[in-house]
């Protein structure tokens, strides 16, 4: 089991990565850090998906010098899924602090629970 | 050779899209006509594609691009997916419709555009879910939903919505978080992508008996992802604001179709990626069972304190959604079947009762006061009727679609093992909690009002006033009769369909 | 083809639903006064010329709906299936004997109070509404009473609760809107737990068409007894419920003094007997009676009975509202039917079956006197009652026959079912409830003799002068309180016109009559016991 940890140190450092956003994402009150939280743990799969493509010691696949076998390569296609992915968390992070902004500019500050308080006030 | 009818499902996903696209170069009015008519086009498409895939018999695999099986992109389409493609095409028209009234009052004349564009991305990206057959399309287009269904919560520009659709979003991408990682994870262990080949793999590796951990770890990831974005009791937190608050057409179609593509996500997971047997197996569908249960009581719990009448309808798709997942946990055939009818009973029911009692809403002065709801059903005779069939339909009247959703779960329910006494137990106090808080409303819309200095507040509201609200609300009453006294064709298509589903 | 048996069912029940949609459609016309009749809750006054025009539809309907029920019901064997509700549960309707008997003492009840109400009504208002729902209630009855299947009966008991709430529901104060709400409670959580068992029964019977005897399969049940036996409980329980039994009676009192008198008188003599109605067809249809001979259930089911019949009568004896006195009767009377069922003997049964009938005819007949004492004098307390049979005789003796019919006076029909119910009790083998039934229910006749007679003795002979004058003041002092339209009437407040008493007359005559020329009765009732047992 040990062994298997070191090894894969790339996966493991991916999952602890991975519950150190979850849990950002969770329990800060701060919106931009939630919003970081987030980030930490979409580029976690990331890293998880490129480490699970890559083969240690073959190159990108990018044909250079007119090799074809696929024998030289690693797996590509994480790697698309990995730009796909980073495509969508960009989306995402970009709509979350449009809203954060909203938030923002209405009740001037950036603490969720305090907003959460400030709209029971307002009644209606 | 290709019949033509088998490129709609594609044709579908795609007017989708571009008529979202189109819209946004389009003034507010136009974006609402293609809105319609793509929609349209895509309800005509459906049914044609659903007589197709009857007459054939069997799901078939539409090629996207020229890379075939293990690496290309396909789509499956059988009786259950077209059929559902159907149904939600007809449930959002139709709300869109019994909500296009207050959308106009509620959403700043400039805004309207948006909102038709998101429709159309919704649509485009639930068709997507319906029909794919590829995990990570699958990935790309929940979040696609979960951007749109956050674009029809905030369009109505208040501090309430904004924070609601805030919350929606950290749950839901906490909820697509999980769901990647646990696809990443099977892609790890299988090699694949497609739904088909990761059966293979999946299947190949039980019977090794090998990597038994890393693949209950990858469906558990899923489960939860997907039960965190279809509100499953106790992710639900973000519900309750986020359909009470929103523009009334908004919480319709995230009440009756966003929660439920997940849940339509899930069963496919369940069925055609992993596998029934396998999942039977596991012990993630007991804990499904369970949360199920939870949520069943403690849904109706919270609505029977809820005072503000739609954040109660709200809670009440807490405890629906936990009907849903209680069947799925009961890993019998059965209990699919009775879980995928409820997809539909629901939708229809719970649109219906959003549209409901936004109009009685409107004729007690947009007040949250439960009290000035009093005699409502008076004062909006239609809206009034609507919420009247869609209670006793939630409550499990027979006649009404509920009870027949209610009959399939008891009758998967007593052919399981020791969750018999548990599902049933448990159905009948959770209907008897609905039962409290719908007929509570229901007596209390029909209680004349006696204080004419209110009554005065008050106005009262025609047909005539509302054309398409009013026949918005007829058809889905019609449609909760239809299916509450002749769901048997309608049963045993969904049977066929998960047949051919695998 | 036996299709026209469903007219009796939606000859009515269109007929209902049209008067109400109707209404709608007047107040989306003039919407002023059709939202004022609905906002306000103040009865819209109709013209006289549409009163007339309502109430000749009304009886037509009414009419030719009853005749048809009873040739239905008397015309042999019959049955249809509706459609298909799912592959192997259809909606089927099937006349047999048992179906028969309600559905033809449930007819000529709902005709002569209908007849009734056409007099009464005017006093309450509303009668467009009132009379939509009179007949889409019968109309579910007669359904009800029809159905071949667990499952169309479940669905229009169902109906039933709701159809017959607005009828509670009618004068839409505060305390009518409660009682509405407790009668619909009740009834969905018994038709619930009905609901819960008919899962069971569904996996465990072969059909869920009712057939004599029952339809169990004991080798599917294997080892799940057990559980059954639970689920059967629940079942007699939940639609219990209806027929007011113990611990879930709490209902009846409530909605009985709230609701118009016809509408209690229905409530009472016919729709709690859908509620006996259905527990005989779960336990002798379904389930099969040798499933609980002997068991717990049996026990619990006969204790329960006996101490509702006990429980009821006291409770009627230290009442003073009068129709609620009548109500807790009703709990005690319809517990009687009830033991009669628990005992699974054939003279059991019988007896059960012809207080059904009995009592369906002296308590609308009562209830029927009650709102003939309200619409006259606006009276609703006992001690009001004194001397009134100087100003009414022939009303207060139609109720002096049914009080005895009730109690159970030899020649009345009363004392018939009982003497089948003691007689069932004594030769049931049921142990200790052999004696203790027929004792609980000689205890319950003297008490139903407590309550009853006195209403009769002071009615006709009020006693001293000084006391009466107490009563005048005090009867002054609610008349102040009470509607000011029936002041006037209670100045010369004699017997009430004749399409009240008439009705009133044939229900307290049947009742007696019955008890004299019992005999073809007696043997349809022992034919059907023979066949269940």
């Amino acid at each position: 089991m040990g062994g298997n940890l070191l090894t894969n140190y790339g996966e493991a450092v991916a999952m602890i990565l991975f519950g150190i956003g979850c849990t950002n994402l969770l329990l800060q009150k701060n919106l931009i850090k939630k919003i970081i939280g987030m980030n930490i743990m979409d580029t976690a799969i990331y890293l998880f998906l490129a480490e699970k493509g890559y083969i240690a010691g073959r190159a990108a696949p990018i044909i250079v010098d007119g090799i074809q076998e696929a024998e030289h390569y690693i797996n590509p296609i994480p790697s698309g899924l990995v730009l796909t992915g980073i495509v969508v968390s960009v989306s995402v992070t970009a709509l979350m602090l449009s809203l954060t902004i909203r938030l923002y500019q209405r009740y001037h500050t950036l603490d969720l629970d305090e907003i959460s308080v400030m709209i029971k006030k307002e009644g209606k | 050779m290709l019949d033509f009818v088998q490129n709609f499902p594609c044709f579908s996903i795609v007017s989708c899209m571009f008529a979202g696209i189109i819209s946004s170069a389009l003034k507010g009015k136009g974006a609402k006509i293609l809105n319609l008519g793509v929609l349209l086009a895509v309800t005509v498409m459906s049914a044609l594609t659903l007589g197709y895939v009857m007459d054939l018999g069997e799901s078939y695999i539409y090629v996207m691009g020229t890379f075939s099986a293990p690496w290309g992109n396909e789509l499956r389409v059988g009786v259950l997916e077209a059929a559902m493609a159907l149904f939600f095409c007809v449930i959002m028209l139709l709300s869109l419709m019994g909500g296009q009234q207050k959308l106009q009052e509620e959403v700043e004349e400039g805004k309207q555009k948006l909102y038709y564009i998101m429709v159309d991305l919704l649509m485009s990206s639930l068709l997507a879910l319906i029909y794919t057959n590829d995990m990570f399309t699958a990935y790309v287009f929940v979040e696609i939903n979960t951007i749109s269904a956050c674009g029809l919560i905030m369009i109505r520009q208040w501090g309430r919505t904004i924070e609601a659709a805030t919350r929606y979003m950290i749950m839901s991408l906490l909820g697509s978080g999980l769901l990647l990682m646990g696809l990443v994870f099977l892609y790890g262990l299988t090699g694949h992508l497609l739904m088909s080949n990761i059966h293979q793999g999946v299947v190949h590796i039980v019977e090794q008996g090998e990597y038994h951990i890393p693949l209950m770890v990858a469906i558990a990831l899923m489960c939860t992802g997907l039960a965190i974005k279809s509100a499953l009791f106790p992710f639900h937190s973000w519900l309750p604001d986020a359909y009470g608050y929103s523009t009334v057409a908004s919480s319709a179609i995230l009440s009756s179709l966003v929660s439920k593509g997940y849940i339509f996500l899930l069963i496919k997971i369940i069925y055609r990626v992993i596998g029934f047997d396998v999942i039977q197996q596991s012990k993630i569908i007991n804990v499904l069972f369970v949360f199920g249960l939870a949520g069943m009581i403690m849904g109706s719990l919270s609505a029977i304190k809820e005072s503000n009448i739609r954040r109660m309808i709200a809670f009440s798709s807490v405890a629906q959604i936990g009907y849903i997942y209680m069947g799925i946990g009961l890993g019998t055939e059965a209990g699919m079947t009775a879980s995928v009818f409820h997809v539909l009973s629901h939708a229809v029911t719970k649109s219906m009762l959003f549209i409901a009692a936004s109009g009685l809403l409107q004729a007690s002065g947009d007040s949250t006061d439960f009290f000035d709801l009093t005699g409502a059903g008076f004062r909006n005779k239609t809206a009034g009727a609507a919420f009247t069939v869609g209670s006793l339909s939630m409550v499990g009247f027979p006649m009404f679609c509920g009870f027949t959703s209610k009959l399939l779960f008891a009758r998967a329910a007593v052919d399981g093992s020791w969750k018999m006494l548990p599902a049933l137990i448990v159905l009948a106090v959770s209907t008897l909690l609905n039962a409290i808080y719908f007929m509570k409303t229901v007596i209390r819309i029909y209680t004349p009002l006696r204080e004419p200095a209110r009554e005065k507040r008050f106005r009262k509201i025609g047909i005539g006033e509302q054309p398409m609200n009013f026949v918005a609300l007829i058809c889905f009453i019609l449609l909760n009769v239809v299916l509450g006294l002749g769901a048997e064709p309608l049963v045993a298509l969904l049977n066929n369909g998960l047949k051919m589903f695998a | 083809m036996d299709g026209w048996i469903l007219i009796p069912i939606f000859l009515p029940v269109i007929a209902g639903a049209a008067l109400l949609a109707f209404r709608r459609g007047t107040a989306g016309k003039n919407s002023d006064t059709g939202m004022e009749d609905g906002m306000s809750g103040k009865a819209q006054p109709e013209s006289a010329g549409e009163l007339k025009r309502l109430h000749l539809l009304v009886g037509a309907v009414l009419f030719v709906s009853a005749l048809f029920a009873l040739a239905a019901a008397w015309s042999g064997e019959r049955q249809v299936t509706l459609f298909y509700l799912m592959a192997d549960i259809p909606i089927y309707f099937r006349i047999d004997q048992v179906g028969a008997l309600f559905v033809t003492f449930t007819s000529i009840v709902w005709v002569a109070v209908g007849v009734y109400s056409f007099v009464y009504m005017k006093h309450e208002g509303r009668e467009r509404q009132f009379f939509g729902f009179y007949l889409l209630v019968y109309g579910v009855l007669v359904a009800l009473d029809f159905s071949g299947n667990l499952v169309t009966l479940y669905m229009f008991y169902e109906l039933m609760s709701l159809t017959s709430m607005p009828l509670v529901l009618h004068n839409r104060s505060r305390e009518a809107v409660m009682a509405a709400l407790k009668y619909l409670f009740y009834s969905m959580c018994g038709a619930y737990c009905g609901l819960f068992g008919i899962f069971f029964l569904y996996k465990y019977c072969d059909t869920l068409t009712f057939t004599a005897g029952g339809t169990l399969n004991l080798l599917l049940l294997g080892e799940n007894g057990g559980l059954l036996l639970v689920a059967v409980f629940m079942m007699i329980l939940g639609f219990g419920v209806k027929a007011g039994m113990l611990p879930m009676h709490a209902w009846l009192p409530t909605a009985h003094p709230v609701a118009p008198s016809p509408a209690s008188a229905v409530l009472s003599g016919i729709i709690v007997k859908a509620g006996v109605l259905a527990v005989f067809r779960v336990i002798y249809y379904v389930v099969g009676p040798e499933f609980i001979r002997g068991t717990w259930v049996q026990t619990a089911w006969m204790s329960l009975a006996l101490l509702t019949v006990f429980m009821g009568s006291l409770l009627a004896y230290r009442e003073k509202v009068f129709k609620k006195r009548l109500a807790y009767s009703t709990v005690s009377q319809a517990s009687y039917i009830l033991f009669g069922l628990s005992l699974l003997s054939e003279a059991g049964v019988t007896g059960a079956l012809l207080h059904s009938v009995f009592h369906a005819f002296i308590k609308s007949a009562l209830f029927l006197t009650a709102g003939i004492f309200i619409f006259q004098c606006g009276k609703t307390r006992v001690e009001e009652l004194r001397g009134i049979g100087k100003r009414m005789p022939k009303t207060l003796w139609c109720f002096t026959f049914a009080a005895l019919a009730l109690i159970g006076i030899p020649p009345a029909s009363g004392f018939i079912s009982k003497w089948y119910l003691a007689q069932g009790a004594l030769e049931a083998n049921v142990g200790v409830f052999g004696w203790l039934g027929p004792v609980v229910l000689l205890i319950s006749a003297l008490l139903t003799a407590g309550y009853l007679l006195p209403v009769t003795v002071r009615g006709f002979f009020p006693g001293s002068r000084a006391e009466t004058s107490k009563e005048k003041a005090e009867n002054e002092l609610g008349a102040q309180a009470g509607q000011e339209d029936a002041e006037a009437v209670r100045e010369h407040g004699g017997e009430p016109a004749l399409g009240m008493l008439v009705p009133l007359a044939v229900m307290a005559a049947l009742a007696v009559l019955l008890g004299l020329f019992p005999g073809a009765l007696i043997e349809y009732a022992a034919r059907i016991a023979a066949a269940v047992l």
